[in-house]
């Protein structure tokens, strides 16, 4: 009976004592620790892609396992699993969203100064460095139609002025109420209205445009649908909506564990345009493509941006392209 | 490029299938690991657990009343408790299935032992066995098939949970029936994310039933 008894006691604490080192299981990765690698992945198409997108380029460049952590509701839950260290990278975080909601601050119009200011931020109050945006921006917009944007000659929002009395407009319900970038503020910075307002669903409005339900709706300039309906997206030119620059973030710590992520980071500097970032979208919603086959495929048409700067050699074929 | 809008919810899984079949594979293997490592670890506590309080009546009641509690506790509210101490990932999801795992392996193997003949015992006594072989030679083989139950039992449970262990960011075939409830025409996607879902609970529940009676030690001696 005692043999039995001290059976039992060892295992459980061997049990324990491996559940408690957090030491990673075979197959399934484990938590992030000063050892692994761990990327948030947001619940959104584009927070998917975008951190499978880095998935893929630190195991193409370093002989590492790194590993997504999936599925994470919001931004703040991101920004969460950030602070407890449960992952030391996030696939991608906006400006606008992190300076209002991650820190608490006032939205800032100008994008350079909401960059700086996320950037000095991030690092003073929570060790973590925002790099330079991959290039798109994923922020309220308003579009039309190709038809009508080149009836009337649209390029700005402030070029609807004229025509602005016959349109109908359809927009987030949510946006109607907003502070700061919502409807009135749209009101007191453009100085015109639309014949009508109508609130709906935001993932309504690209089909009730496609329709002809509408003539001109509010919605996010990154959808896969404003590709495939080819709409043209208005630009903001009294910057009234905040910008939303898609970067991604790392904490200190795992960039010092593991120096060549910075250069993997900086080498993805500007190389996904709304336009390219829009068709992602669409293959990930509309064409029944998972975030990761999409992001691995993207990577591999554009080779890993192996020719970009910096230059960095691939650890997955060895004397592959060094001309850098 | 494929007009998936025109297809059939067949055509499109279909569809889905060609187009992320690795991932799809590597997502089933990701549930099944994580079923698995929680479903080993509580039988590796479990058993001997059970087998203790076999000789320990009066614990038992009260051993078994805690695990039945930890039971009762939703699988989404016990995930994000453990969140809480754990933080995310599939390590919270692997100890969220051992809790759920314990009771029934902890109850099977209890009542396996307890169903052993006692005159098989006092047999074993009789012909000079140690307290030791008696476990080991008499009350496991017996005891097994029946705790073999327990674990099958408890396998089946886990691989629903895993499903739920999406949300805290563990992975799995939850991620594909996310996915699909969010995307506005998703419903291919979700059927890619549960059928195989089923599937595995299914073979497993057949593989080891099929286990349960090759073990069951009646069977062996009408042979």
């Amino acid at each position: 009976m005692k043999r039995i008894k001290t059976l039992g006691k060892t295992l459980f604490f061997t049990f324990t004592t491996l559940l408690l080192s957090a030491c990673a299981l075979p197959g399934i990765g484990g938590q992030a620790g000063e050892e692994s690698i761990s990327i948030a992945g947001l619940a959104s198409t584009e927070g998917q892609i975008m951190a499978f997108m880095v998935e893929g380029m630190v195991e193409h460049y370093m002989d590492v396992d790194a590993q997504v952590v999936n599925n994470l509701g919001t931004s703040s839950m991101a920004h969460q699993a950030m602070v407890n260290g449960d992952v030391n990278i996030t696939g991608v975080k906006y400006t606008g969203t992190s300076l209002t909601g991650d820190l608490g601050r006032d939205p800032i119009t100008d994008p350079e100064l909401a960059y700086d200011t996320v950037v000095e931020l991030f690092a003073e109050e929570h060790q973590q460095k925002w790099f330079p945006t991959y290039g798109f921006a994923n922020t309220y917009a308003f579009m039309v139609t190709r038809e009508l944007a080149e009836e009337h000659d649209l390029e700005t929002i402030s070029d609807l002025e004229p025509i602005a009395g016959e349109l109908r407009a359809g927009v987030d319900n949510s946006w109607m109420e907003r502070e700061g970038d919502g409807y009135r503020a749209f009101l007191d910075t453009y100085e015109f209205d639309f014949q009508r307002v109508t609130p709906m669903q935001i993932g309504l409005v690209y089909d009730a445009l496609q329709a002809g339900e509408m003539d001109i709706v509010l919605g996010y300039s990154t959808d896969g649908r404003i590709a495939s309906y080819d709409l043209v997206v208005l630009e903001d030119d009294r910057q009234l909506f905040p910008p939303y620059d898609a970067s991604p973030l790392a904490s200190y710590e795992v960039l010092e564990a593991y120096p060549q992520l910075e250069s993997i980071f900086l080498k993805m500097e500007n190389t996904i345009t709304n336009e390219q970032m829009q068709e992602l979208n669409f293959a990930a919603d509309n064409n029944l493509i998972e975030p990761k086959v999409v992001a691995t495929q993207f990577l591999e048409e554009n080779n890993y941006f192996e020719d970009k700067e910096p230059f960095l050699e691939s650890a997955n074929n060895e004397g592959g392209d060094t001309n850098g | 490029m494929v007009d998936v809008t025109e297809m059939s919810m067949i055509q499109q899984l279909i569809y889905y299938m060609g187009q992320n079949g690795a991932y799809v594979w590597s997502q089933f293997l990701r549930h099944f690991l994580i079923s698995i490592y929680g479903v080993v670890f509580a039988s590796i506590v479990g058993i001997p657990i059970g087998f203790w309080l076999a000789r320990h009546a009066k614990m038992a009641d009260w051993a078994i009343g805690a695990a039945n509690v930890i039971q009762t506790i939703p699988s989404l509210a016990m995930l994000s408790i453990l969140m809480l101490g754990l933080g995310v990932g599939a390590d919270t999801v692997v100890m969220t299935v051992f809790l759920y795992s314990l009771l029934p392996i902890l109850k099977n193997t209890y009542a396996g032992v307890r169903n052993v003949d006692h005159s098989l015992l006092d047999a074993g006594k009789g012909m000079g066995m140690t307290r030791w072989q008696l476990t080991y030679k008499v009350e496991l083989p017996l005891a097994l098939s029946v705790i073999m139950a327990g674990i099958r039992n408890a396998l089946v449970v886990a691989i629903g949970i895993t499903a739920i262990g999406t949300f805290i960011g563990a992975g799995g075939l939850g991620d594909i029936i996310t996915r699909g409830v969010n995307a506005t025409d998703g419903g291919s996607i979700i059927l890619a994310g549960t059928i195989p879902t089923a599937f595995m609970a299914i073979i497993s529940d057949l593989f080891l039933g099929w286990l349960e009676k090759k073990v069951d030690p009646s069977n062996r001696t009408k042979k």
